[in-house]
């Protein structure tokens, strides 16, 4: 596996960095190593917030981003950061509704109502588990089956079943998507 | 693999390795980003019948964990840059009464109540001289979780065998870093226990001299009289300002470190044998500067890592061997230069000393230490 760094990035409160630790967690069940950093602001919900997941096969000598080849944008906020930040031909997926204005250019772009499907699900929080399915059936970065088993040790058992439909729907949607 | 791997957040090791090493006490106050250390601490001290209080403010905390070390007890607690500066009397107290604490400063940035939610590493200068007199304080500075991990553990060692406050040091970068790290099993580690006063009790003198320079400590409960005061004092541990006595106890203090230098530096040298360019930095700076040595060096450029992991004090001989043969020593630093002062004074007349440094809250990355140190090179 080359080296590759993946960005969740939005509003506090919205799973971004939970989204980040079970992709941790997935990849590390793959064999794979690992870091993920994170970054937020002095508020207590709301402002930019991110965690960035680093993995490769060899030992991490820098943990932090320096080009992303994937981002989750969840929200507009999350977007001026990281724009720099994108690899030519990076695979942007953001949300329809919270991000108007998502980075164009130099990337492969995925716009799709993750919010809109996560209530649809029965709860807008599963938002985020929605787009890493989505991200992670788009681009590969690993397998379903890791993921699931990541959710099971890193979200609260009653909210299980909800968050493993969250994450079906995400990679159910990868076949009804085209590029933006 | 073998061992026992988990996938820590970098504060969430240093509670762990602190429980590990024998820690039983934590006092504290909530402070971003360090909050999740008490928070773990919280959780994990009651396992072991340790004790965790949420103190009503930084000072009060470090009081705390002075008195609990004091009672016989391995004792820590954790704060970040505005905290910090609060615990600097206590600091300055555990120095003079000699006595075994940790103290985690997690850190953001600053002045003042700054940045709380972003990374620095403007408390270089604060974390040796940040109390005031002349004191021996020991600076440990990780760079990866596994790092926190392990040098958590020998914090505490070093503190238990000294009889000196040691500050843990790292950035907010690391320490809400998540990575994997082999955890020791509590039960097979050998940890350093404190020097206890063995004998009579009859002329027991808390402050006696010895040949390290580190006086046993009277065991509460075995009757030896022992006074703690945070005035300079004699052998006996009572105030005194007798020019002789007070030369010849603080003389003793301040040698307590370079006597036992050899025990308390570590460092790591990445590429230093023939290097023409040199980099000394600490903490998430060292990861970015690991990373700018290989593209340096796959570019032709001569390009080696001195990397501090005791920082105070500093470990002088080995760094002057690793500048050896250098044109150039940058010093990449997330302040507005304070490491690179330690290094402009060890460094030789013909060794040319640059700093980069940071203070928009933001983290150096590679490419700017490769830009900067190929300035250095033409």
């Amino acid at each position: 596996m080359e080296l590759t760094e993946v960005r969740f990035a939005g509003s506090g409160g919205q799973g971004l960095i939970l989204c980040a630790r079970i992709l941790f967690r997935a990849l590390s069940l793959e064999g794979k190593t690992a870091a993920r950093s994170q970054g937020y602001e002095p508020t207590s919900r709301g402002g930019f917030c991110f965690s960035d997941v680093v993995a490769g096969d060899d030992e991490l000598d820098y943990p932090l981003a320096t080009a992303l080849d994937f981002l989750l944008a969840m929200d507009q906020v999350g977007v001026a950061p990281s724009r720099s930040l994108l690899k030519k031909g990076a695979l942007v997926v953001a949300d329809q509704r919270l991000t108007p204005q998502p980075p164009t250019g130099n990337v492969e772009l995925y716009r799709t109502p993750l919010t809109d499907q996560a209530i649809a699900l029965g709860n807008i929080r599963v938002a985020n588990i929605i787009g890493l399915g989505l991200m992670c059936g788009l681009g590969g970065i690993c397998g379903k089956e890791s993921l699931a088993k990541a959710i099971e040790g890193e979200t609260p058992r009653n909210f299980l079943d909800l968050n493993l439909e969250a994450l079906e729907a995400g990679f159910a949607a990868v076949g009804e998507l085209e590029a933006a | 693999m073998s061992g026992n791997f988990e996938h820590l957040h970098g504060n969430h090791a240093c509670a762990l390795a602190a429980v590990a090493a024998g820690c039983r006490f934590f006092a504290g106050y909530p402070i971003t980003p360090s909050s999740e250390i008490a928070e773990r601490m919280s959780k994990e001290l009651p396992k072991v019948d340790g004790t965790f209080i949420q103190m009503e403010d930084e000072m009060g905390s470090l009081a705390a964990v002075i008195g609990a070390s004091l009672g016989g007890v391995k004792a820590m607690t954790a704060t970040s840059g505005p905290g910090f500066s609060l615990k600097q009397e206590n600091l300055g107290y555990a120095s003079l009464a000699e006595v075994p604490c940790v103290i985690v400063n997690v850190s953001r940035g600053g002045p003042s109540t700054g940045m709380p939610t972003r990374p620095a590493q403007s408390d270089i200068m604060q974390s040796r001289w940040g109390s005031h007199g002349d004191h021996p304080v020991i600076v440990i500075t990780p760079d990866s979780v596994a790092e926190i991990y392990n040098e958590t553990i020998r914090a505490f060692d070093l503190s238990e065998k000294f009889r000196v406050p040691v500050v843990l040091m790292f950035d907010q970068v690391i320490g809400h870093l998540q990575e994997t790290v082999e955890v020791s099993d509590a039960r097979k580690l050998k940890t350093i226990e404190r020097k206890w006063a063995k004998g009579d009790k009859d002329g027991f003198e808390p402050y006696a001299a010895t040949k390290d320079a580190v006086p046993p400590m009277a065991r509460p409960g075995d009757g030896k009289r022992a006074h703690t005061t945070g005035l300079t004092h004699a052998e006996s541990g009572f105030p005194t300002q007798d020019t002789e006595i007070v030369a010849r106890n603080m003389n003793r203090l301040l040698s307590k470190l370079e006597i036992n230098k050899k025990e308390i530096e570590k460092y790591e040298c990445v590429e230093t044998g023939d290097a023409e360019y040199l980099i000394v930095t600490i903490g998430i700076s060292a990861r970015a500067a690991r990373r700018a040595v290989k593209t340096l060096r796959r570019k032709g450029v001569k390009a080696g890592l001195f990397r501090p992991i005791t920082l105070w004090p500093f470990p002088e001989e080995a760094f002057r061997q690793a500048a050896a043969g250098a044109k150039a020593v940058l010093v990449p630093e997330m302040n507005a230069g304070q490491l690179v002062l330690e290094i402009e004074r060890l460094g030789s007349d013909d060794c040319h000393v640059a700093g980069l440094n940071k203070i928009d809250g933001e983290p150096i990355v590679p490419a700017e230490i490769v830009a900067k140190l190929e300035e250095l090179a033409r």
